[in-house]
């Protein structure tokens, strides 16, 4: 029953934090409306007869060039459960921090921790669930019956997975990390950074195989697609380390939230 | 006596960064990660016919993060806690605390632009040198490390004038790294209009590439974003109570 | 002098303030009393030109807060602690400030000394305790050697020998003709240390005047508190 409560009040908690509900925008409207100005160029390109033009004019591969967007909502959701508890209140509203009162309330670090844990990926998974059927939606309706889909359905569900899996990890990496450091900063410079295309760890690829097992590197083939760089660990195998890069942080950063002072 | 008065403004401003540790860890972070990325790039580049110039530009992507950082830190850590209370009550007026808010940041932006690129080409040039790689620099490669400067001072400005907007810290961040890292990318892949997007345009003056935009109108459109931005959100702060 | 005139705050359809007036006189410590939210901060805002009045002026010497050249020199406050950022250190925090108003650095020694925070001056303000993170602000308010202080609870979180120093402070500062505003809901406090009261409750002045005018017909300064702002026990007493 506690670790439910517990659940459930941190569920509570994210749910009237304003920024969880930035994040939650910006990955569903900030993809959506990429996908609209993507699916229109596509549509344009058809109707010209300039397939060519375009990498692909597939609607669902039109609606996936949005996913890192979804990774940006995943990092903040991840970093803000956490940061929000930090934030130093006015004396006027009773001063102090938050994480007192959360400690007060639930003095088990261990189960707060994997409350937020549990929280982070069952928001960031409803997020998948509504933006990626959104934006495919939208894909299809610009680009209509113009383009044809060369991605099978079976094919289609299983990135949307891996997608999904890849922005819950991030969001869970983005908890630990901010656990470390109590401030949303640096997890939010390290993860945006490692999603973009000035990866630090794509960077590291020229220098040394062993950046493919980073995180970000090790998972990115979760979507599947085209936009992958040669070389690096496969789907599967990419996912495992990805994951035990998520535990193994997770791991660290419940030693040190039961170890110092809140 | 106003000049006195902003000029205590600026010098206050300047004093709240120095006194901020995050702030100068930021400056220092970035002086720092330039250096390595130069070095480590030049060992890269070495057999491309590479110049301390060409890795120096090719760092400019990663160390622009810094600079988005050190241009929201001046406005935003008023809001982390109760600062902003004091920073008004000692300087009511609003128009001249910003005035002197931003003139202070572009002034630390400038300096920290001009030491990393001058450190990051020192450190790319002793690499090559060391490696047997070493081509002599030409009045060219100043000009294009002064773009750089420029390119790394207009990001840190519009972080700056996006904080003032925006106001807190995380928020600002999100919006400015989702912009210049994802957002940005992904647009001039769909679209040729996102030259005109801010970080597009200031990218201009380091490394002119557009078939419609020059260094000098580049630096225009980046500026205009900047005042269009800083503007709506000074009116914001002009007038609304805190 | 310090002189708030038909002062009315509206935010949307709720009305914080209405047609607040009274003055504060030079070489007098004034109490400002009420109860929580009955509109003391927003009264201190607008006289600090934090928030702007819907009607109404709050002027410090004649002129508006704002107006003030280098308002430090005139006015010292401090609202809600110290508001120092967590992470400069007390010499830091004050440092900018000083600057700010053209304050000369010494000042800056000066003050840390005369709050008792000389010890602390390179700690990080987010390691100070409550009453540590009060006597910073009281520093900040006392910098550039003010006519007039404006304090809002300033004895929040001091120990015995801080009330007893601040009690101290103030009575010099109003003897040698300077004015003193200060915000409380601790009755004791401002029994012991105010010549005069101003009594707010629900956005509205419903007493003024020297201590023993306004307490007249009660047995104590917190039956007068209670009767005047309609709180528990009014009417009890008279």
């Amino acid at each position: 029953m506690r670790p439910f409560n517990t659940v459930a009040a941190e569920l509570r908690k994210a749910t009237t934090l304003p920024a969880v509900w930035a994040g939650i925008a910006v990955a569903l409207f900030g993809s959506a409306a990429i996908t609209l100005i993507n699916a229109f160029s596509t549509r344009a390109a058809l109707d010209a007869g300039h397939p060519e033009a375009r990498a692909f004019t597939s609607p669902f591969e039109t609606a996936f060039a949005a996913m890192p967007l979804g990774t940006v909502g995943a990092v903040v959701i991840g970093v803000v459960i956490f940061s929000s508890e930090y934030t130093a209140h006015s004396v006027e509203v009773g001063g102090g921090r938050q994480i007192t009162a959360t400690l007060a309330a639930i003095p088990h670090r261990h189960t707060v921790l994997a409350a937020k844990a549990t929280v982070t990926i069952l928001l960031v998974v409803i997020l998948a669930a509504i933006t990626m059927p959104v934006t495919v939606g939208i894909a299809r309706l610009v680009i209509g019956s113009a383009g044809a889909e060369t991605v099978p359905l079976d094919d289609a569900v299983e990135r949307c997975l891996g997608g999904a899996v890849y922005w819950a990890l991030t969001g869970l990496i983005a908890l630990a990390i901010t656990v470390l450091t109590r401030s949303g900063i640096i997890p939010l410079i390290v993860l945006i950074v490692s999603n973009s295309l000035v990866s630090v760890s794509l960077l590291l690829t020229n220098l040394t195989p062993l950046a493919h097992w980073l995180p970000d590197m090790a998972g990115r083939r979760l979507f599947g697609g085209l936009h992958t760089v040669e070389g690096g660990l496969d789907a599967l195998p990419g996912a495992l380390v990805m994951t035990g890069w998520a535990i193994l942080l997770l791991t660290i950063a419940a030693v040190v939230l039961r170890r110092r002072d809140a | 006596m106003n000049l006195v008065r902003i000029g205590n403004v600026i010098a206050a401003e300047l004093d709240k960064l120095r006194t901020l540790p995050a702030a100068t860890l930021t400056a220092l972070g970035t002086i720092l990660t330039g250096i390595l990325l130069a070095a480590a790039l030049a060992a890269a580049d070495q057999h491309v016919e590479a110049t301390a110039t060409t890795v120096t530009l090719r760092s400019v992507p990663f160390v622009q993060v810094g600079f988005v950082l050190l241009g929201i830190l001046p406005m935003a850590h008023e809001y982390t806690g109760r600062q902003i209370r004091v920073t008004l009550s000692a300087i009511p007026r609003r128009s001249i605390l910003l005035a002197g808010k931003i003139t202070a940041t572009a002034l630390t932006l400038v300096l920290t632009a001009a030491v990393t690129g001058a450190a990051s080409t020192a450190a790319a040039a002793l690499t090559l040198r060391s490696l047997g790689a070493f081509r002599e620099m030409t009045a060219d490669d100043l000009w294009h490390l002064a773009g750089t400067t420029c390119y790394l001072t207009l990001i840190g400005l519009i972080s700056h004038a996006a904080a003032v907007l925006v106001r807190h810290l995380i928020p600002a961040l999100v919006s400015v790294l989702g912009l210049i890292l994802i957002l940005s990318p992904l647009l001039a892949g769909l679209t040729e209009h996102a030259r005109w997007l801010p970080d597009r345009a200031a990218a201009q003056v380091y490394d002119p590439h557009d078939t419609m935009l020059t260094a000098g109108t580049g630096l225009l459109v980046a500026l205009a974003w900047i005042v269009l931005i800083a503007a709506t959100g000074a009116t914001r702060f002009i007038r609304r109570d805190p | 002098m310090i002189q708030i005139d038909g002062l009315s705050k509206r935010h949307g359809s709720r009305t914080v303030l209405s047609d607040v007036s009274f003055h504060a006189l030079p070489g007098r410590v004034t109490g400002f009393l009420g109860p929580n939210g009955a509109g003391k901060s927003s009264t201190l805002r607008i006289l600090l030109g934090l928030d702007r009045p819907t009607a109404g002026s709050a002027l410090i010497g004649g002129r508006p807060y704002p107006s003030l050249r280098t308002p430090l020199r005139t006015v010292g406050s401090m609202l809600d602690g110290s508001g120092a950022h967590r992470s400069r250190t007390a010499r830091g925090h004050l440092g900018w400030v000083a600057r700010s108003n053209g304050i000369p650095k010494h000042r800056v020694g000066y003050v840390l000394e005369q709050v008792g925070l000389a010890g602390a001056a390179r700690t990080r303000v987010g390691r100070f305790s409550l009453g540590m993170g009060q006597r910073l602000g009281l520093a900040a308010a006392l910098l550039g050697e003010p006519e007039a202080l404006v304090l809002d609870e300033p004895v929040n979180g001091l120990d015995p020998e801080g009330i007893r120093w601040i009690r101290t402070l103030l009575r010099g500062h109003t003897d040698a003709g300077g004015t003193v505003l200060l915000s409380s809901h601790l009755m004791s406090e401002v029994a012991a240390i105010a010549d005069d009261l101003v009594v707010i409750s629900g956005g509205q002045v419903v007493a003024a005047g020297p201590v023993a005018h306004v307490t007249a017909g009660y047995a104590t300064l917190e039956d007068a508190f209670f009767g005047l702002t309609g709180g528990p026990g009014a009417g009890e007493e008279r």
